[in-house]
């Protein structure tokens, strides 16, 4: 009964959602349609909130007449993960999405003035987009569905690899940075409609537009964390297609940001800023549809329907159809006045955009070539870690140079490029010393570790002078840009440095016996069977020593769930800040000895730091006081 | 040059969804084909009266392997549709699977016999290297090589659309 309630209400807001898209578009703009837009649109979101409220209140009792509560959530569960298996699966995680679109369409309705002239129609195109979203869920995966007339006593649990608490945040913070670009897409496309080419659509979007990129990054950031330890894979990426779906909407809205900034200020890049929105939009529904078409196989996918796929196939098609129309239309409208300086910000930041298209084309490609190669010659191929650093590597490499010799260019302002001002002589001169050191220590002739950390370096040293003078000169500093940029260069230091020197062995262990790896004594004390309430684990006991006799204990496990019969690997981790000692155990060999894989993973808390470091700048530009 | 520029801006995405649309209807008519070509792996197991040992040597040319077991339903469907290519004066090789002796032979003999050898694959060997995963399946062999593989009952609708193009184009049988 309860269940019919929140689906009726749902039910009840796509119809408000409808109604508000229509208005937008059909009445004439006056003050009373902005305010009856506005009231009703926040109508339309409060009934959608409070079904998905009744939806979690089920979960959390238990209510096994919902099929989708029963197939997916258990009595056993921990509240927690109740309320989180309502994501665990294709369903529930498009009910969370589309109350995360209503969420950030809310906060900017309620965030922004009625006389904003942009605003009526941007509401309107986010009830439509919603409208797609809710039709969608309802009549290809409906989560309200029942189960008749007798309902399960209890529940089929949520995968197991699932009730972990990083992947219960995972999911909704990166559905919070894919959505929460709704914003300047539907700003976009309502400025695109309006035509009048004074009015800034650009500095209504750019909190909102950074705070979206926070969640994405964030969201990034803990999939690649989660993946570390749960599943056992022992490193931070690994080109897996939804890794790459994810990444794209993150590469593009990077540069949507860095074009967003230039088109703020003058009416140079507005091109480009308008494309990125239409493409960080699209390629975040791009990802939805790779996810839940099933197209591609993967670790993410759901369960998987063509007719899902064809659903968000189409809806991404009309999308861009309108978008890009529209866009054509007024391409004279949004074109510069002038030319861009030549080595102003602006031209350097027309070229990052470069490098970034290029970035998102090859990833494409990767994503879509195995498939197209499928299709035409019925084979499988997958393209791996190869071919992405083939690409990645330069483009990122000389990117991050032209970031370097950026940080002195000014806006609108031809630079007078001298090579020899002290910052850049400085940073020059400290990273060749550090790289100079690096190779006397590691003793490593490796020529794209010691370019990576010496560019690393470079825009290092670079931005901590500029910090520097911020501090003692008072010179003018942005430090959204110099957070963010720093960030990059530990990113890029940390995966060179981990590249390196981790290694990876698996070793054939003697219960009660010692192996030595690198410089590490690995000691089998034990291994025993315990049951647990939902499962039953082999569980391993090591004692480690490393070279200066500290001793730390890890115990790595093997479970097998009972309900779902499914094996995981637990894996078994000392961190430290330089290294982690990870283990997972194998099988037993015929002679006894069980197969250990020991791995060092160097460096790779500083990775996952540099994401949330580049997070955290995000975050202080938007409690910024200043224009930036 | 803006012409240019417009239309590549519209249909490039286009054209990738429309790319995407032919990848996602383009449904396997018939799930559990494999048009994959491999060699017939290296066997030798008895047949299915024990009165000797079948080895690549012995099944040479084109012919249909069929999976089969007594223990198995959907083989009693298809079975008619067997003993009806055979009669067409195609040669189908049974590769008994995972099955009883006794069991099988008085299936034969009560159902009748459309197999010209029967290898009988008790423990599953052959059909492992194979790539079985069940029973029925169906391989079309030409010369030493796997060129179909269909997973399930084989019938009129699975022989004139998954088998016999592939038979014409080669010039089997």
């Amino acid at each position: 009964m309860i269940i019919e309630i929140s689906h009726f209400l749902s039910i009840l807001a796509t119809g408000l959602f409808l109604l508000v898209g229509l208005i937008s578009f059909i009445a004439t703009d006056t003050k009373y349609i902005a305010n009856l837009i506005s009231r009703t649109f926040s109508h339309g979101f409060l009934l959608l909130l409070i079904s998905f409220v009744i939806y979690i209140w089920l979960a959390i009792t238990d209510n096994f007449s919902v099929q989708y509560i029963a197939n997916h959530s258990n009595t056993e569960l921990p509240v927690f993960y109740k309320i989180s298996s309502i994501w665990s699966a294709h369903e529930g995680s498009m009910f969370l999405w589309i109350i995360f679109i209503g969420l950030w369409g809310f906060i900017f309705n309620i965030n922004i003035k009625n006389d904003e002239v942009l605003k009526p129609k941007s509401i309107g195109v986010i009830s439509l987009i919603l409208v797609g979203f809710l039709l969608f869920l309802l009549l290809t995966s409906n989560p309200f569905e029942i189960i008749l007339p007798i309902a399960p006593l209890n529940g089929a649990d949520i995968n197991p690899v699932l009730q972990d608490p990083a992947l219960a945040i995972h999911p909704p913070t990166l559905y919070l940075g894919y959505v929460g670009f709704v914003i300047p897409f539907a700003c976009a496309i309502s400025f695109l409609i309006n035509g009048n080419p004074d009015v800034r659509w650009e500095k209504l979007v750019q909190k909102w537009s950074v705070l979206a990129w926070v969640f994405l990054t964030i969201g990034i950031t803990l999939g690649s964390w989660w993946a570390y330890y749960e599943l056992g894979w022992g490193g931070y990426w690994f080109w897996d297609p939804v890794e790459n779906v994810a990444l794209m909407p993150w590469l593009a809205a990077t540069a949507f940001l860095h074009s967003l900034s230039v088109s703020i200020k003058s009416s140079h890049l507005r091109v480009w800023t308008i494309l990125l929105s239409i493409s960080v939009f699209s390629l975040s529904l791009f990802g939805a549809f790779i996810v839940r078409s099933g197209i591609i196989d993967s670790v993410h996918s759901f369960a998987n329907d063509p007719d899902r796929g064809l659903y968000l196939l189409m809806f991404i098609g009309i999308i861009l159809i309108i978008s890009l129309s529209l866009f054509i239309l007024r391409f004279s409208m949004i074109r510069p006045i002038g030319n861009i300086k030549r080595f102003s910000k602006e031209s350097f930041i027309s070229i990052n955009n470069i490098f970034f298209g290029s970035l998102i084309f090859s990833v494409m490609l990767g994503v879509t070539y195995p498939l197209v190669y499928e299709y035409l010659f019925d084979q499988k191929i997958s393209v791996g870690a190869p071919f992405y650093n083939a690409i990645f590597i330069p483009i990122v490499l000389i990117a991050s140079l032209f970031l370097f010799f950026s940080v002195d260019s000014k806006w609108s302002r031809n630079l007078n490029f001298n090579f020899f001002r002290s910052p850049i002589i400085v940073s020059i001169i400290l990273s060749i010393a550090s790289v100079i050191l690096l190779i006397y220590f590691f003793q490593t002739n490796n020529l794209t570790f010691l370019i990576s950390v010496y560019v690393g370096l470079l825009i290092i040293f670079r931005y901590c002078i500029e910090i520097f003078n911020s501090f003692y000169f008072k010179k003018f500093i942005n430090p959204f840009s110099a957070i963010a940029h720093l960030a990059l260069g530990l990113l890029l230091l940390s995966i060179s440095f981990n590249s390196l020197l981790s290694t990876e062995r698996a070793l054939s262990i003697r219960l009660d016996s010692i192996e030595e790896y690198k410089d590490l004594k690995i000691y089998f004390k034990d291994i025993k069977v315990v049951k647990n309430s939902n499962h039953d684990s082999i569980k391993a006991l090591f004692f480690i020593e490393n070279s200066r006799g500290n001793i730390v204990e890890l115990s790595p496990e093997k479970r097998r769930y009972r309900t779902r019969g499914q094996i995981t690997t637990e894996t078994a981790i000392h961190i430290s800040p330089l290294r982690d000692i990870y283990i997972t155990i194998g099988d037993q060999l015929d002679n006894g000895n069980w197969v250990v894989n020991v791995q060092l993973n160097y460096f790779i808390r500083w990775i996952w730091f540099s994401g949330c470091l580049m997070a955290m700048a995000g975050i202080v530009l938007i409690f910024s006081k200043r224009k930036v | 040059m803006k012409f240019l520029f417009k239309s590549t801006v519209l249909l490039l995405p286009l054209a990738f969804i429309a790319m995407f649309y032919i990848l996602l209807t383009e449904e396997d008519a018939y799930p559990g084909t494999d048009y994959k070509t491999f060699d017939v792996p290296k066997f030798q197991l008895e047949n299915l009266e024990n009165t000797k040992l079948i080895d690549n040597d012995e099944i040479k040319g084109s012919f249909i392997l069929n999976v089969w077991a007594s223990w198995c339903i959907t083989c009693r469907v298809e079975h008619p549709f067997l003993m009806n290519l055979k009669n067409q004066g195609i040669k189908i090789i049974g590769l008994n699977y995972k099955d009883e002796r006794s069991d099988a032979i008085q299936w034969l003999d009560k159902y009748g016999n459309p197999y010209e050898i029967t290898v009988h694959d008790l423990k599953g060997s052959l059909a492992l290297d194979l790539g079985v995963t069940g029973a029925p399946e169906t391989f079309l062999v030409s010369n030493g090589k796997v060129v179909a593989h269909y997973q399930g009952e084989v019938n009129d609708a699975i022989w004139s659309n998954v088998f016999l193009p592939i038979i014409k184009e080669k010039g089997m049988f």
